[in-house]
């Protein structure tokens, strides 16, 4: 009786071990997915053009910078300038969307006043419209208006569409602070606007970085907007940037792969220096928005 | 609210200019859309005024609803691949077996941060027929005669387009589901396995019925997130080949900036506004109707 018991015992652990070891297989290989494309990327781009298409898998055996010096000398591929571009869109316009939502986000959360409910509306309606049906609406709206083609062309859409997800994180933050805080400012004779900025401002630090995290993201990913407003090659964006060289080496992968892991670095080294940050912020953006 | 309120010219001068904004770029190309979609205009000074004649075009133009399908068939495929996906590994890792947690989350997470522009050139050089990772790997493993041009294959290339952008999104709603079994109290998974329950059970009985709210919005930001696909499309296959791969946004665009024909073009996007507003806003009434059972 106690050896059948024993015996089931030994059974079990040996089966619970080898589920432990398919379980932790399955996760690894899902997570190695998830970032050998960027290390194949990295060895591959080392490569000449003969030797990536012997073969495509092998690390290469004469490791050669000459894809990265050739992209980065050469003026028509525009790579510094598209990564400058986007760096500045996405700045101003994270900016903008930062501070108009903080703003916007407050006056929901503390007033009543009249458009009250109409404001809601049409930021609720921001969230719901499905962001292609403007793609040719407003390139006809900012070719009409001259708007279309300059270096600040897509900061108004980027503020714009990041907009209602700002107010409404800033809002259901706003909603959790205790307003004694500004009253007593206010009975103190801090006029409304200091109030703002220097009261309220610092404690909604923790949602304005969620918010910033969100959108540093979307913007400096952002394609289908840069490509019908933008015509100009020296105002590309990068990831329009990246879909023009590609077709200029057509078949030449190492090279591609350089040109994509320079414009991809600036993301992914912001990534794996503040990963848990940047978790935690898309996560409440996405759970709360 | 607050007591003391600032004057009305406070709000003007504080939210006149987001708003403006605002409506200037989301609201107003919308009207303008309206109104263009009854003229014949193919982008020059001149269009001629053909009232709904665009519209009946488009109810039946085949290519359209064909590429509407596609959208559908592609947020279905995402549906089932991150969200159930992405619950099965949630799953997983809350079991004791898993180590490593912490660079499942970290790597896990890593590609719904890059650009789709950037997923799709990296999926292309994985199909790619003579010198993709695909090829590579059947040779390796002795299916060679499994090799194709893949992206030329008109039957398989929505699920290959969809592809990528499961595997870029898994990890997301991953984290997201992680974050609120975390708050599950343990003794309720362990009491469940004390009463002999196996991994199978608590997660369809226990765990599943705990984040129903968090799986609901899952599955909102998917089926939004899915049906505004485009520019992974745009690297891959361009809609192509014919029209295989075409998904309302893609069609809008080439309609409009391949052919210039900027009257149907916006047609088209009212058209999507439509479709798109049905198929957010049935998933939106689905998800207050799950969360409203709950608070009872």
């Amino acid at each position: 009786m106690i050896s059948h018991k024993y015996g089931r015992s030994t059974g079990k652990r040996v089966a619970d071990g080898i589920l432990g070891v398919i379980l932790n297989l399955i996760m690894l290989i899902f997570s190695l997915s998830c970032i050998f494309p960027l290390f194949w990327m990295g060895y591959s781009s080392l490569k000449i053009k003969r030797e990536f298409n012997a073969d495509i898998i092998n690390l290469p055996t004469h490791p050669t910078l000459d894809n990265y010096r050739r992209i980065l000398t050469n003026p028509d591929y525009h790579i510094g300038a598209s990564i400058l571009n986007s760096v500045r869109t996405t700045a101003i316009s994270v900016f903008f969307i930062v501070l108009f939502g903080f703003v916007i986000g407050y006056f929901l959360a503390r007033y009543k006043f009249k458009g009250h409910r109409a404001l809601w509306i049409m930021l609720l309606m921001g969230m719901l419209i499905p962001v292609h049906s403007l793609l040719v609406p407003i390139y006809i709206v900012f070719k009409q208006t001259n708007l279309s083609n300059h270096w600040y062309t897509l900061i108004m859409p980027y503020v714009a569409f990041g907009l209602p997800i700002a107010v409404f994180l800033v809002q259901g933050f706003v909603k959790t602070v205790p307003t004694a805080l500004e009253e007593a400012a206010s009975i103190d004779g801090c006029s409304f606007t200091r109030s703002l900025f220097n009261v309220i401002m610092p404690i909604c630090r923790p949602v304005m970085v969620t918010v910033a995290i969100l959108q540093t993201f979307s913007c400096w990913n952002e394609f289908s907007f840069a490509l019908v407003l933008i015509r100009d090659t020296a105002l590309q964006t990068v990831p329009l940037a990246m879909t023009q060289f590609t077709g200029q080496f057509s078949s030449d992968y190492p090279k591609i792969m350089a040109a994509m892991l320079i414009t991809m670095a600036p993301i992914v080294i912001l990534y794996f220096i503040f990963s848990k940050q940047i978790i935690k912020g898309m996560v409440a953006g996405a759970v709360k928005g | 609210m607050l007591s003391r309120k600032p004057k009305a010219i406070t709000f003007l001068v504080y939210l006149v200019i987001p708003i403006l904004l605002y409506v200037f770029v989301v609201f107003f190309p919308l009207l303008t859309s309206l109104f263009y979609s009854l003229f014949e205009w193919k982008g020059g000074p001149n269009k001629t005024f053909i009232g709904s004649a665009n519209y009946t075009q488009l109810i039946h133009d085949s290519v359209f609803w064909s590429a509407f399908r596609n959208n559908l068939y592609l947020v279905f495929l995402c549906l089932i691949g991150q969200v159930g996906i992405a619950f099965i590994f949630v799953m997983i890792i809350n079991t004791r077996y898993i180590k490593l947690k912490g660079m499942h989350r970290t790597f896990g997470f890593f590609p719904s941060t890059i650009a789709a522009v950037s997923i799709g050139f990296i999926w292309t050089m994985i199909y790619d027929s003579r010198r993709g990772l695909l090829n590579w790997f059947l040779e390796k493993i002795g299916r060679a005669d499994l090799q194709q041009v893949w992206l030329n294959n008109s039957k398989l290339v929505m699920t290959l387009v969809s592809i990528p952008l499961i595997w870029q999104y898994i990890g997301y709603y991953m984290i997201i589901m992680l974050s609120a079994t975390a708050a599950i109290d343990t003794e309720i998974l362990e009491s469940a396995d004390l009463d002999g329950a196996n991994a199978f059970q608590t997660a369809v009985h226990v765990v599943l019925p705990m984040i129903k709210s968090t799986i609901m919005v899952c599955i909102v930001l998917c089926v939004s997130g899915n049906m505004k696909a485009f520019d992974n499309i745009y690297v891959m296959t361009k809609g192509g080949p014919g029209n295989a791969s075409m998904v309302m946004a893609m069609y809008g665009y080439k309609i409009s900036f391949e052919q210039q024909n900027m009257g149907y073009g916006s047609a088209i996007s009212v058209g999507i506004f439509v479709l798109g507003i049905a198929v957010i806003g049935a998933m939106q009434l689905l998800q207050r109707a799950v969360s409203k059972e709950e608070v009872i």
